[in-house]
């Protein structure tokens, strides 16, 4: 089913192309150590992939940065770059800064165009060794690709029936284009890399089961893939969503069709700030959805989601409803009709967390609506909680995987990265998880290649 | 992991001398020193062509100051570099440690001397104390333009017997191979090169800077760079000079009798300029401007770029390339007549701007029309195929061309 606005069939715009791309090239400053190449939390260079396209060395740029990560076509699309490398970018300083991600992504897809590969595999010696990896999200793509490229033989074991984890079923296609997915994954798979779909490793003994398999090492990044539901009064009443399954029915291309029918006509209360909660609220707009709220405690210059999304958010008519919560929804029968909600305020100024929020009276306020979309965070699911366990890694509070700095958990060959570990970091993006998987391909492979009997010591 | 194709590089024998790959500072304030040239040499550039050693004691070497001046065009900073430096105005002694340093720390990189002297025992002089230095090859600076000597420089370049005495007396003072440095300031390159060779010169390194005035200062009613009230005329390099650059290339490559290496240079930047050079019959390259525009780092993309370059076309090394676009020029009286082109827009692409209008109508053939949606179209019968219009389209791809298969139009 394709998705139509009034104007022109909704497609992710691929907008850049070389005479572009070389335009906005030559107005980068080529700054002498360039400050958006310390803005990246997956290691990207801009200034030398610029600078490269810029001094015509095409092939350069698309190696600079299709080898640093080899999801650089899906970062180019999904990674909030007004607050990383843009951020940053001297241009501003002038009039206004590169747009590094167009840039990017024109690299990324130039690459097909020219039919040109970044790597060449016949260089890369094999060691023989097996590293199993759970999860197919950013996470565990860049670390299968970097193995891949150390001569490591890598296999995923992807629980769904598609591989991408967030990137397939947490992002809305609107956001990243299912070709740029498609094409990333492919990088992934062109190394060598296996990917096994429908191949869940749950249960307490599966890292153990593994590991007697013969697989030298384990990654296990297997993301936040639980995400949360509100607490209150009609949480329970049909037409309760979390963010993740409303975006994977709206993703799926075999489910849209029924998510556009529960939404059609109705009103939908998302709850929640961030990123994903405007990817959920545009997405049910562009299903049909009537009227969406978007309700979040944090006022509109507080919302964690990005100027970029928020824009997006109020082309689409989104409405906000900042500084507010949700008291109950309410319900008809078993289904949900509304919500009373009331706006709130910060007891002290500049702590944005629930419990600096406390209630304005006399501003209380009934909606109607028919599906709410809870958008308040996930956590890493039951299963894997289980199988971290059943490990021996020791987990947080959270029931996140702990890890020293190589991404060691406290088990015997096993590593952890992504999402599910704790981090500590504030801006969990795709680029940060890329980072992850990379850095502790890297910490495996000097861990398999260290000691003689398969870096058991 | 290394680019495919592990066999091919970038090396390059040049007058006898092996070259890790063809790129070289040429001889100017980006190699004035042990530093700087330390710094290429790191940052991947395979040889430099040391800033021309003087003899203080025959001229004492003061800069002027200002020293240069920039043409900025249409919103682009630095197109051309005007400049008043120079020769060295360090020592002899100074340099000479600085280049033997070099050479023991940099045995495989390729270290130039560059020398001007002003007396055939000066030019011995130098060569001696070069090769002495352990320099790799001696380069000869007939050229420079803004010698404060009467006498020097490209005032030698222009004085054929001159020139065949110096080269001359220099091979008196060494056996190395010794590249004669052109100017431009003249109108046949050829017999100036064929002076060189007769004294002895084993290449020839071309061009020198082009003798300018980038701007005139309309207030104070100076050109610039504006020296205390005067200015001079001087020497302009960088992107702007490049077309006259591959001309004199092309001339000294063809001729028949003259036959030497050269050493090319004249506002290269990126590896496709260089490229040109090379096509057009230069057999390594040299690079100031751009580097003191965009810094030592360009070197990474002219090598990576030209390497993907040979890669993709089947050039099995940097001498396959020399010369490979020679045999295409031809003198004007023998151009193919035969055909005719004329312009193709895509009004697809087009986006209305009407450029191509404007430079058909009032400085063309009057070819062009736009339609009622402002779109270009050209009247084949009065398109005479000049391509202005192709030139002045900002849209890449709206307009291009195909030969005619009408007679030939003679308005």
């Amino acid at each position: 089913m394709e998705l139509k606005t009034k104007k022109k069939q909704v497609k992710p715009q691929r907008t850049f192309n070389l005479q572009h791309a070389l335009t906005e090239a030559e107005r980068c400053l080529l700054c002498h150590d360039a400050p958006c190449s310390k803005g990246c939390p997956a290691g990207t260079d801009p200034g030398k992939f610029i600078r490269q396209l810029r001094f015509r060395n095409v092939k350069g740029a698309i190696r600079t940065i299709r080898k640093n990560n080899i999801l650089g076509g899906i970062c180019a699309e999904v990674c909030p770059t007004c607050k990383l490398c843009v951020e940053r970018c001297s241009r501003t300083g002038i009039d206004r800064p590169i747009m590094i991600n167009q840039i990017q992504s024109f690299l990324m897809n130039h690459q097909y165009d020219i039919k040109f590969s970044a790597f060449d595999k016949d260089s890369v010696a094999k060691t023989k060794k097996k590293v199993a990896v759970i999860g197919s999200g950013p996470s565990g793509l860049a670390c299968a690709a970097e193995l891949a490229l150390l001569g490591h033989e890598a296999v995923i074991f992807e629980k769904n029936e598609k591989p991408g984890g967030v990137l397939t079923y947490g992002i809305p296609y609107i956001r990243l284009s299912p070709e740029t997915l498609a094409n990333d994954i492919k990088e992934v798979v062109s190394l060598g890399v296996k990917i096994k779909c429908g191949a869940k490793a749950a249960g307490k003994n599966a890292v153990g089961d593994l590991l007697k398999k013969g697989y030298d090492a384990v990654f296990v990044a297997c993301g936040l893939s639980q995400s949360n539901i509100l607490k209150i009064d009609g949480s329970q009443l049909a037409g309760n969503y979390t963010w993740s399954d409303f975006l994977e029915m709206s993703n799926d291309p075999k489910l849209r069709a029924k998510a556009a029918k529960m939404v059609s006509g109705q009103s939908v209360a998302v709850i929640g700030g961030g990123s994903v909660a405007i990817d959920a609220a545009v997405s049910a707009k562009k299903l049909g959805a009537a009227k969406v709220y978007v309700i979040s405690l944090e006022a509109l210059d507080e919302l964690p989601a990005d100027s970029e999304e928020i824009e997006l958010a109020h082309k689409n008519n989104i409405i906000f409803k900042p500084q507010c919560r949700i008291v109950k929804i309410k319900g008809d029968g078993k289904k949900v009709a509304g919500l009373d909600g009331t706006e709130t305020e910060w007891i002290k100024k500049g702590l944005p967390v629930p419990s600096n929020a406390r209630d304005v009276k006399g501003c209380e306020f009934s909606l109607k609506a028919g599906v709410i979309v809870h958008a308040i965070g996930s956590r890493v699911d039951s299963d894997a909680v289980e199988m971290l366990k059943g490990a021996g890694v020791k987990i947080s509070e959270d029931n996140k995987a702990k890890v020293d700095a190589s991404y060691r958990t406290s088990a015997a060959k096993v590593f952890a990265g992504g999402d599910m570990i704790a981090s500590g970091r504030k801006l969990n993006t795709v680029a940060a998880a890329v980072y992850d998987g990379k850095t502790a391909a890297m910490a495996i492979h000097n861990f398999l290649t260290s000691t003689k009997k398969g870096g058991i010591k | 992991m290394a680019i495919k194709n592990k066999k091919i590089d970038l090396s390059v024998k040049f007058c006898g001398v092996n070259f890790e790959n063809p790129f070289m500072l040429s001889s100017s304030p980006v190699s004035d020193c042990y530093e700087m040239c330390k710094n290429a040499f790191n940052a991947g550039w395979g040889g430099v062509v040391y800033k021309t050693l003087n003899l203080e004691k025959k001229f004492k070497v003061i800069m002027p100051s200002p020293r240069l001046n920039a043409l900025h065009y249409d919103g682009k900073r630095v197109i051309g570099l005007q400049n008043v430096e120079q020769i060295t105005d360090r020592n002899i002694k100074d340099n000479i440690k600085d280049i033997k340093r070099l050479k023991k720390e940099f045995p495989n990189k390729v270290l130039v001397s560059s020398i001007m002297g002003y007396s055939d025992e000066d030019w011995t002089e130098l060569a001696a104390l070069s090769e002495e230095a352990g320099a790799d090859m001696i380069e000869l600076n007939f050229s420079c333009p803004q010698m404060a000597r009467e006498g020097a420089g490209h005032k030698v370049g222009q004085s054929y017997e001159l020139m065949t005495e110096f080269t001359r007396a220099t091979k008196k003072g060494t056996k190395l191979p010794v590249l004669a440095k052109m100017t431009p300031n003249i109108t046949d390159m050829v017999p100036a090169a064929m002076a060189a060779k007769a004294g002895g010169a084993d290449g020839i390194s071309a061009i020198n800077t082009v003798k300018a005035i980038t701007a005139v200062d309309v207030n104070l009613l100076t050109p610039l760079p504006n020296i205390s009230g005067n200015s001079s005329i001087s020497g302009y390099s960088g992107a702007a000079v490049k077309p006259i650059a591959l001309r004199f290339m092309a001339e000294l490559a063809r001729d028949k009798k003259l036959k030497l290496p050269i050493s090319g240079m004249g506002g290269i930047t990126t590896w496709i300029d260089a490229v040109e050079f090379i096509l057009l019959g230069a057999g390594t390259l040299q690079v100031t401007t751009s580097i003191m525009r965009y810094g030592q780092r360009i070197v990474e993309d002219l090598k990576e770029g030209m390497l993907d370059y040979m890669i993709e076309k089947g050039f099995k090394s940097v001498s396959d390339m020399i010369g490979k676009a020679l045999p295409t020029v031809v003198d004007p009286s023998v151009l193919p007549h035969k055909k005719q082109a004329f312009s193709v827009i895509d009004k697809d692409k087009c986006v209305g701007c009407g450029q191509c209008y404007i430079s058909c109508m009032d400085g063309a053939h009057q070819a062009i029309s736009l339609d009622k949606n402002r779109k270009a179209e050209v009247d084949e019968k009065k398109c005479v195929g000049c391509l202005m219009c192709y030139h002045v389209c900002p849209v890449d791809g709206a307009i291009t061309y195909k030969y005619d298969k009408f007679n030939f139009k003679t308005h």
